[in-house]
This record gives C-alpha cells, sequence and structure tokens, in this order.
C-alpha cells in the first residue's frame, strides 16, 4: 500500500516552528519559555505565532536571566511538565551552564532513576552569520562531555522537524543546537505531522570509497559540497553526518572508516578540546588497524570566534577539507 | 671488526636456518670465502666473507632459525677498520627502529604472513607500502618446487626423552613449505580424481623384450611420454588457471614435473619438453633427476617450469590415492602398484597385469568427461605400447 505524506517546503527554521507547533498540539504538557519567544516569536522568529495560537500559558517570555529560565525549566520538567527551553545563542548559555551542568544532567542519577528530566534546550549556534562576539560560538564540546543529556544537531530542515520531535518525547535532557548558518539556507520537502528522527543515529549523505568525511551541523552541508568538487578529480568521499553528537553513532562512523580505511573529521569549533577529537577517539578503538592514513581534522582555530571581517578565515571551507582530504589521500 | 649478517638472499625471505659454518673460530679468511650455509624455505645457499681477516667470534649456533637482519659472526678485518659490506648486502636497521607502515599495511602483512619489518618500503619517506607487501606475497605464493641442500652436518640432536615427554620434530624448512603448498591448492583448487585400471600385460612384455636387447627402460618413462602425448590431444590438463586475467593459458611445452621422494619430503623435479625427448632420453634424464633429488643437487631449472605432474607410487606398493595438484598446475596423475588380478577377455577369466591410475584435476577448469576422456587416451597408449610407439614423431 502506498503511502502518501503531504509535504511542505520549509527553511530549517520554519521545520522547528512546525516541529514545535506539532508537540504544542500533541501533548499539553509541552511549553516553550525563553527571552522574547512569545510575542516577538524569537531573536530568529523560531517561536513566532506561537503564542497568538497556544497562549501565554505554554508559550511563556522570560525574563533575560539564563540561569533563572533554566533552572525554571528544570523545575517544571521534575514536575512534570515538558519544557522546551530557548537559549538566543549557544554562546548566551554560560550563565545556565551551573544549572544545566549540576542539576538537569545529574537529577535522573541523583534520584536513582526516580525523577528524570524530560526538557529541551534550543540554541541556535555557530558562525557564518556575521554576529557579534560570543553569538557565533560553537560550543558544543563543553556539553558532550556531560553524562546526562544528549546533545542533538540537525543540518537540515527534514532533521530538524524529526529530531526535536524525538528530543521532546525524550525522557532525559537534551540540547538542540540548531545551526545558524543553516536557518534559512534552503528548503526542503518536511512532512506535515507527527515524525521522528532517531537520536543516537548519524546519516550518511553521501557514498564514497576512498575518504570518509565526518561533520555536523553547518559542517556537514560544507563537508557535502567538497565532496562533490573531490569527485570531479576522481576521490569518491563518504559524508557522515552525525546528527547526534552525544551519544555518537559508533557504529556507523566505525563501517564507513573501516570501508574507506581514511577519515577526514570537520567541525567548526575549535581544535583542542573539540568533538572531533572524540570521533578520533572512536576511530581509534574500533578501526585503527583499517587505517591507511592518520584521521585528520578540518577545524576552527584555538582562538574565539573573530569578528566578521575574519569570520571566513576562522571557519573551515571547502577548499581546507579538499586539502586536508588530498593529504590524507595522497599520504 | 666486520659484522656479517643474514642478509635476504632472494625472494623476500624474511628468516632462514643456520646449517653449517665453513669457518672455525680464529681462523683466517679471504674476502668471497664461503663462511655459512643457510637454508631457506627454498634453497640452500652460501654465504661469502664480505671482507678478508680472522674469524673472531661465531655467534649463532648451527641449527638455530634467525631472521634477516641477524649478526652471525665477527670478522676481524686486516684493514682494522669497518669494512665497507657489499652492495648486495642490503642494510640493516637498528633493532630499536621500526619500518615506516599504516595500520592497515601492517594488518595486510600480518594476513599474508609477512613480517614488515623486514620490508624494505618503496612509498615517501621509505614507507612500505601495501603494494609492497602484497607484491612479497605474490612473489611467496609463487609455486615454485622445493630445493633444498644436503642437510646439515649437525642435526639437531635427539631430544632425551624420558618417560611420558613427548617428543617433537621442528616443523620447517622443507616440511613447512611442503605444508603450506598443499594448502593452498587444496583450498584454491576445487579437487576431483577420476579413478582407471590399466592392463600393464603388453607394456611389460615389450619392457621384457627391450631389456633382452639390453635396454633396460623403467615403466615410468613409458607413463612419461604417454601423458604428454595424451596432454596433446586434451590441451587443458597442460594448463594454468589465470584468475585475474579470467583466461586458462594452454602451455606450449609439455613440462612433466615428477613427485619424488626423497629423504627431507617431497620434491618435484620436472622435465622439460617431453614431447621432444625418445623414451630413452626420458628414462636417462628421470633417473638423473631422481638422483640429484634425493642428494639435493638440482639446480632451480631443473625444480621450476612444470606444467603437469606425475606421481609414480606404484613401487611403494598402493592401490589408489587422492592427489594433491600441483598448484597452479590443472592435472595430477599418480600410478599406483602393477599386481597381477584376474580379468575377463574374450570371455574368459585370465590373469591380467593390472594397474591403478588416480587422476586428479581442478574442476573449475576441466570437467569429468574430459578426465575419463584424457584417461582413457592414456591407458589406450600404455595398453598399446606399439600404437604408442608409432604415434611416436
Amino acid at each position: 500500500m502506498e503511502m502518501r505524506v503531504k509535504t511542505n517546503k520549509l527553511t530549517m527554521v520554519q521545520a522547528v516552528t512546525d516541529g514545535l507547533r506539532t508537540m504544542l498540539q500533541k501533548k499539553e504538557e509541552v511549553v516553550l519559555l525563553g527571552e522574547d519567544i512569545g510575542s516577538n516569536g524569537g531573536v530568529f522568529r523560531a517561536t513566532e505565532g506561537l503564542m497568538e495560537e497556544f497562549g501565554e500559558e505554554r508559550v511563556m517570555d522570560t525574563p533575560l536571566s539564563e540561569a533563572g529560565l533554566m533552572g525554571t525549566a528544570i523545575g517544571m520538567a521534575i514536575n512534570g511538565m515538558i519544557p522546551v527551553a530557548e537559549i538566543q545563542f549557544l554562546g548566551f548559555i554560560y550563565p545556565a551552564y551551573e544549572q544545566i551542568a549540576t542539576h538537569a544532567t545529574r537529577i535522573r542519577m541523583r534520584t536513582m532513576g526516580k525523577y528524570t528530566v524530560p526538557m529541551v534546550i534550543r540554541a541556535p549556534y555557530g558562525a557564518g552569520i556575521r554576529a557579534p562576539e560570543i553569538h557565533s560560538d560553537s560550543a558544543e564540546a563543553l556539553f558532550t562531555h556531560m553524562p546526562g543529556m544528549k546533545v542533538v544537531c540537525p543540518s537540515t530542515p527534514y532533521d530538524a522537524k524529526g529530531l526535536l520531535i524525538a528530543s521532546i518525547e525524550d525522557p532525559d535532557p537534551v540540547l538542540f543546537l540548531e545551526p545558524l548558518r543553516l536557518y534559512r539556507a534552503g528548503k526542503e520537502e518536511v512532512p506535515e505531522g507527527e515524525y521522528r528522527v532517531e537520536i543516537g543515529k548519524a546519516a550518511r549523505r553521501r557514498e564514497g570509497s576512498d575518504v570518509t568525511l565526518i561533520a555536523w551541523g553547518a559542517m556537514a552541508a560544507q563537508a557535502s559540497k567538497a565532496a562533490e568538487k573531490l569527485e570531479q578529480t576522481g576521490v569518491s568521499c563518504e559524508v557522515i553526518d552525525l546528527r547526534t553528537l552525544y551519544p555518537l553513532d559508533k557504529e556507523t562512523i566505525a563501517e564507513s572508516v573501516q570501508k574507506t580505511g581514511r577519515a577526514v573529521i570537520v567541525q567548526e569549533a575549535h581544535a583542542t578540546g573539540g568533538l572531533a577529537n572524540d570521533v578520533m577517539g572512536v576511530i581509534n578503538d574500533t578501526s585503527f588497524l583499517y587505517l591507511r592514513a592518520p584521521i585528520t581534522r578540518v577545524s576552527g582555530f584555538d582562538v574565539p570566534v573573530p569578528f566578521f571581517s575574519l569570520e571566513e578565515h576562522y571557519l573551515p571551507d571547502t577548499e581546507r577539507i579538499i586539502q586536508a582530504v588530498e593529504k590524507v589521500i595522497h599520504y | 671488526m666486520l659484522e656479517v649478517k643474514l642478509h635476504d638472499i632472494g625472494e623476500g625471505m624474511t628468516e632462514g636456518d643456520i646449517l653449517h659454518y665453513f669457518v672455525k673460530h680464529g681462523e683466517r679468511v679471504e674476502r668471497d670465502q664461503p663462511l655459512i650455509e643457510v637454508q631457506t624455505d627454498k634453497m640452500t645457499a652460501e654465504l661469502p666473507s664480505p671482507g678478508a681477516g680472522v674469524v673472531k667470534e661465531i655467534l649463532i649456533e648451527p641449527g638455530t632459525t634467525v631472521s634477516v637482519g641477524t649478526t652471525l659472526l665477527v670478522i676481524e678485518t686486516d684493514e682494522g677498520g669497518a669494512v665497507p659490506i657489499k652492495e648486495s648486502t642490503p642494510k640493516t636497521r637498528p633493532a630499536s627502529a621500526r619500518v615506516l607502515a599504516t595500520p592497515f599495511t601492517r594488518k595486510l602483512a600480518r594476513e599474508n604472513r609477512i613480517d614488515i619489518e623486514q620490508l624494505k618500503g618503496t612509498g615517501p619517506a621509505g614507507r612500505v607500502t601495501d603494494e609492497d607487501v602484497l607484491g612479497l606475497a605474490a612473489k611467496q605464493e609463487q609455486p615454485e618446487p622445493v630445493k633444498e641442500a644436503p642437510a646439515a652436518e649437525e642435526k639437531p640432536a635427539a631430544v632425551p626423552v624420558t618417560k611420558g615427554q613427548k617428543k617433537t620434530i621442528p616443523f620447517k624448512g622443507r616440511r613447512k613449505q611442503i605444508a603450506k603448498r598443499m594448502v593452498h591448492s587444496l583450498k584454491t583448487i576445487p579437487h576431483v580424481t577420476h579413478f582407471e585400471e590399466v592392463d600393464m600385460t603388453e607394456l611389460m612384455t615389450f619392457r621384457n623384450e627391450l631389456k633382452e636387447a639390453g635396454r633396460s627402460i623403467s615403466a615410468a618413462a613409458f607413463f612419461i611420454k604417454a601423458a604428454a602425448m595424451a596432454l596433446k590431444d586434451f590441451p587443458v590438463f597442460n594448463a594454468k588457471l589465470d584468475e585475474e586475467r579470467e583466461v586458462i593459458v594452454l602451455e606450449s611445452e609439455y613440462n612433466i614435473g615428477l613427485a619424488v621422494d626423497s629423504p627431507d619430503g617431497l620434491i618435484v623435479p620436472v622435465l622439460h619438453q617431453v614431447e621432444t625427448k625418445s623414451i630413452l632420453e626420458i628414462h636417462k634424464e628421470m633417473k638423473e633427476l631422481n638422483e640429484k633429488a634425493r642428494e639435493n643437487r638440482l639446480s632451480r631449472s631443473e625444480l621450476t617450469g612444470g606444467t603437469f605432474t606425475i606421481s609414480n607410487v606404484g613401487p611403494l606398493g598402493s592401490i589408489g590415492a587422492t592427489p594433491v595438484i600441483n598448484h597452479p598446475e590443472t592435472g595430477l596423475m599418480a600410478f599406483h602398484a602393477t599386481k597381477e588380478k584376474p580379468v575377463v577377455r574374450n570371455g574368459e577369466i585370465v590373469i591380467g597385469l593390472m594397474m591403478n591410475v588416480s587422476m586428479s584435476f581442478d574442476h573449475r577448469v576441466a570437467d569429468g568427461a574430459a578426465a575419463v576422456a584424457f584417461t582413457n587416451r592414456f591407458k589406450e597408449l600404455i595398453e598399446h605400447p606399439k600404437l604408442l610407439i608409432v604415434e611416436l614423431v
């Protein structure tokens, strides 16, 4: 039997709104809270129209206090609600870090599983839109280092909605990272209503045999672009979009690297202490004997994301990815 | 001082057994004078002295298996200082240094049972590449019959066996090589063996007549000639399957390998271009090869280039076998004991001189029907030796 699903062409930010709307409709416990998310619709208009549709009791503007916002969300979550808290930019999350690190991620363990914290923290992140300082931070590694919380990061509108719904339904806190650069980068057919993209599963964006490119968020798109160019020179790249940064999909990573024997990890974050290092660890643990060249990283540099005039130099571009691929191919 | 090390004497060997020293401690040696006899999987070789001087030290006991690069003896040279080692001697690396190779290449080497540390890399910065490993692996796979020199003068002393203790036999040298090749043949070739009974009465009579005329020719010489003639009619059994190129290569010469049982194990000398030789010549050459095989005097050319192999086990007594093909050949025929047996001839039971043959063939290359036809042709030529003679060019 053929199933026909009605779809709409949406940008990633529209897909996020659609996902929020879907879950607000489905579950009364779902509430949204954040700075200017109500009547203003959020800094990126991700919650536009939702307050009018679902009322102030379900879509709440909060004071400009990230720690307070996070504490409130945690309180709501352990009391039976499903809060989706928006942090305007991931770089603004630092004041809330204490609430996340010491409470959100630990309550389940602290109460021996009696309480879970079913909340989602939505946070636009990353560079490439010429935002001021701190707005462009790519600080995902601060959270993947923290057991007790899942970290997801879509790179397509379809995944954004599917992963958001899965995150809202997840019993544990989920940090939902939305790559700023991809918010309005393109449209994709996104199904109406409910569907889920499983947390913990990476996506193989492109099949290839010579080298595996591993990326997430805005860099997944960048890696695909590089792969397309490399294809023209006869280099076949497999592109893995991690989608979930914690827990990592070790199987997909290993399977791909064992096939190609080479890996290039692309991350926009600083090199030191970044998630790419964990991916290298996975490859080392699972696929060491298959390696034909050292695992290579393409990343931002160990400096704060610079102001917009230098932003392009900071971010890994297709040229840098291609150079890294050529290095491992000709090792 | 000059250190004499075991170097790769060819074919990418990784280790060898020290058989014998031609020199003693304190003895004077000249440049190029043989110093040591070394046995590898495939051959026995003498290591010449790289310089003149006096043997200062002998470091390795005969009978020991050592890897390439090991210092065997030290010569105090006339010059006093170090003497440049001959170019043919590869430079050995310091013990602590490892060759450069990626984990994948190392894995490849392990899978192919190659000691990667002994390889000379052709990649960037001397790195050992996949091709280096695969190249050597392919070489090692080459089906070259084993050649060995006489066993060491000093055989490893028998270990005194006390009650309850198990005795061991070293699994190396030719035995190991035979094992490797048998496994390879059985693993790669789908073997099928076809049996036939051959009436030897006429051939034996013919041989006796020749004997009386002063020409004693062994039955095996007739077998070899008949086999070569039958192979001409069924060239698929005088062939090699080239899987890579996906072709069956029909050989132009009829080089018959003779499985010989020697004190050190099976060895297969090759009688070249049988098609150009008379039965008498075959007989003479075969005798020589057998002798050389038993004395380990076979040259390299006498051990290579076979296109079909025969195994004459009859003299040892046997009625049947499932012979293992000498990879990459297509067939191998074994001849068993000739016995007097009751046979029915013209409706009467008479005594026949019968011999069984077992013909193993590669079922990828040929089918049962062809094997039967080939064996029948062989049988025809042996049962009617006059036919064999008539058909000779």
